[in-house]
């Protein structure tokens, strides 16, 4: 049982050109290339003698290592130049090209590919960014509000408003959903009038999080008022997290809208950008304070926790369970 | 129980709510009568990943535009929560658990024997729905194969069939939504194209499809419209022939306005094609115990197989002389005010490109002008 079990972004479509390109998933070194028509992904060792896969090219669909020319179809099977008769095999992956990433799972396992129910919605941009912490750090960080007033600049709480800010988190068997509702932190009239916020906005921000592989899906938006109607634009975002290592985390950022490019076209196309800055900014921001993080403990045991960190706990034991597949009580430990 | 109204809508889906809002606005009295438990009955039991494929921007009915901030494309559940905003809206109190049984011609008026009586009314508007009886064809061997035989319209989601051999008959948009609903699923998943087929994605270069031909080729000549379409699908879409799926002789265009069929909208199956991940086979030739032979010779194991192969609207299970109004297919041939019988109307049994909800909202407006003139 591996965590390559369950599928995992490893790419940014955009960051795959024609050349194979080595990436790191949970400890395991791949090399991921193009074929005519899709993506393909295999063990970044040649089985012959061990020479990384990407320093090589792509020939027929084929990645062909530098050392001696052996060369590997994305099912594994390759051949040699040399030794017309050999049948070697390297390790291969299931291999996808979804959403604007490129994903990989470990080809004997069954596991769902992750539903993002954004169908109905805008694409605002992806976006790649490491955490130099480990992943149940990272996840940490990014279920719950309370860090916003400190670490954040647009989407967000106040400090002063913290204590009135109300959250909720509802467990299931697969799932952690926590709802927050609070008044929104003031922001720059630009940033207001692009997203038709009222003066006197709360911020819903409201995530599931799900464990095959660890994402967490957050609608934000505005409401005009504590309990009024619906005002402004909302985002969709959906944040992907794949260990690198034991110590590295890639967060890969998929943003959408529910503003539409073509109503007014002149408008959105000046307006998306600034949305997709302003995603990346803060998604920097926490990658900036979790490099701090990288030596914290991951046990939550002794912990001084408070009542916007019940969705940490709750998520810790989900990710044994569900995504590393250990049984209950194992480390890293929750009480 | 024998009632009578000014106008009777027969169904409380999209289109019997829209008549029943227009009429709502012209001031004229009506009784709606709904099969199921609920308005928008249909819409209720779609698979769960469903969204209109078309805008909500041009997708709303007489008198209430979508709420603001759902997204372009509304999920099933958004479609569903405006369904039933737009009846409280025009204060439509369908009558539920009615189902028509008989619609019959009684001197000047119309007859609408259902399940707790008879309405009698001088307008008549059928609007049971393009989804309303499951077409389900026959194949040798279909009692003899061991696996699971589903019709579309019973798939709710994947779940099930994790590592599962699922083959998808019928490459509509809902085939085809399936077949990638089934892949992400963990199902190994083929797909059964018989026919040539045009492909168009849902969006190119960020402009909706239906807003491109609203805008755009609805507005042109068929044989322009046709060319520019291929030279556009050429670069988005291009050549799915190594795949199996040919190309029509006959241009999108024309297709929809001739042959009354609407290309597949695709929300990234074809990308699943092309990558190798949903495999497309040609059509079914029989079913065996383990699985189904193909045209083509081959055979496929399978432990399941969904139909997508549509519905038919089958008004011939309740409307006299039913023939005079459809085609061969059972489809009315007669649409807004026009029937060949004064007082009967059919709505929303086209699927025309600039879409279904659109072209019922223009439908709905002009039937129950027609009978706001007559009443």
């Amino acid at each position: 049982m591996s965590e390559l079990d369950h599928w995992h972004p490893v790419l940014l479509s955009r960051e795959l050109s024609d050349k194979p390109v080595a990436v790191t998933v949970c400890g395991q070194r791949l090399v991921v290339f193009r074929t005519r028509h899709g993506v393909a992904a295999l063990d970044d060792a040649c089985p012959h003698r061990g020479m990384p896969l990407h320093r090589g090219h792509v020939e027929d669909d084929r990645v062909v290592c530098p050392y001696h020319g052996w060369r590997w179809g994305a099912d594994g099977r390759g051949e040699s130049p040399g030794n017309p008769r050999a049948k070697p095999c390297a390790a291969h992956y299931d291999c996808v090209e979804r959403l604007g990433a490129v994903w990989v799972k470990r080809p004997t396992s069954e596991a769902p590919f992750p539903f993002v129910d954004v169908g109905g919605h805008t694409l605002v941009g992806t976006l790649r960014a490491r955490a130099k912490a480990p992943l149940e750090i990272v996840l940490d960080n990014f279920i719950e509000v309370e860090h916003t007033p400190e670490v954040h600049m647009f989407l967000g709480y106040t400090r002063g408003t913290m204590a009135d800010v109300e959250t909720q988190t509802t467990v299931t068997d697969d799932s952690v959903r926590v709802w927050n509702h609070g008044p929104q932190r003031p922001l720059p009239s630009l940033v207001r009038r692009m997203f038709a916020i009222p003066a006197n906005a709360y911020f819903i921000d409201d995530w599931t999080t799900r464990f095959s592989p660890v994402h967490a899906v957050y609608e934000q938006y505005f409401l005009d008022g504590p309990h009024g109607p619906r005002a402004g634009e909302a985002l969709r975002i959906a944040v992907f997290f794949t260990p690198v290592t034991a110590r590295e985390t890639d967060l890969f950022v998929l943003a959408y809208t529910n503003a539409t490019r073509w109503e007014r076209p002149l408008a959105a196309a000046l307006r998306l950008p600034l949305v997709r800055a302003m995603v990346r900014l803060e998604v920097m921001r926490d990658c900036a304070l979790l490099a701090h993080m990288a030596d914290a403990p991951i046990s939550l045991r002794n912990r001084a926790l408070g009542r916007f960190d019940q969705s940490l706990v709750a998520s810790r034991k989900l990710l044994e369970r569900i995504y590393r597949k250990r049984p209950d009580g194992h480390l890293p430990v929750v009480e | 129980m024998s009632r009578e109204a000014e106008a009777v809508v027969l169904g409380a889906g999209p289109s019997g709510l829209a008549v029943g809002g227009a009429l709502r606005m012209k001031g004229v009295s009506f009784e709606v009568l709904e099969r199921a438990d609920a308005p928008g009955h249909t819409w209720r039991t779609h698979y769960d990943r469903l969204h209109l494929h078309t805008v909500k921007q041009h997708s709303s009915l007489p008198g209430l535009p979508w709420p603001a901030h759902v997204p372009m494309y509304p999920s099933r559940d958004e479609v569903v929560a405006y369904l039933e905003a737009y009846a409280r809206h025009h204060r439509i109190e369908a009558r539920l658990g009615e189902t028509i049984t008989r619609v019959r011609r009684d001197g000047d008026r119309w007859a609408v024997e259902h399940t707790s009586g008879t309405t009698r009314a001088r307008h008549v508007v059928v609007a049971t729905g393009y989804n309303r009886v499951p077409h389900i064809p026959t194949w040798p061997g279909r009692e003899g194969f061991a696996g699971e035989v589903i019709h579309s319209g019973a798939y709710r989601n994947g779940r099930a069939f994790k590592g599962r051999r699922a083959l998808v008959v019928g490459a509509g948009n809902s085939g085809a939504e399936i077949a990638l609903d089934l892949w992400e699923s963990g199902a190994r998943t083929a797909l059964c194209v018989r026919g040539p087929l045009h492909v168009v994605p849902r969006d190119v270069f960020g402009i909706p499809a239906q807003v491109n031909s609203l805008r755009v080729m609805s507005r042109l000549p068929p044989r322009v419209a046709d060319r520019l379409s291929l030279l556009m699908l050429d670069r988005v879409v291009g050549d799915l022939s190594p795949w199996g799926i040919r190309r029509p002789a006959i241009g999108p265009v024309s297709q929809v306005l001739v042959n009354k069929q609407i290309p597949l909208i695709d929300v990234g199956t074809v990308a699943l094609i092309k990558q190798g991940h949903i495999r497309v086979v040609p059509g079914i030739a029989r079913f065996t115990e383990a699985g189904v032979a193909l045209d083509d010779g081959s055979a496929l194991d399978l432990d399941l197989v969904v139909l997508a192969t549509g519905y038919r609207p089958a008004l011939d299970a309740f409307l006299d002389d039913a023939p005079r109004y459809t085609d061969a297919r059972g489809y009315p041939t007669h649409f807004g005010a026009d029937a060949p019988a004064p007082g009967l109307y059919f709505v929303g049994y086209r699927n025309p490109l600039t879409g279904a909800l659109h072209d019922i909202a223009r439908e709905a407006t002009a039937i129950a002008a027609h009978i706001a003139r007559s009443a």
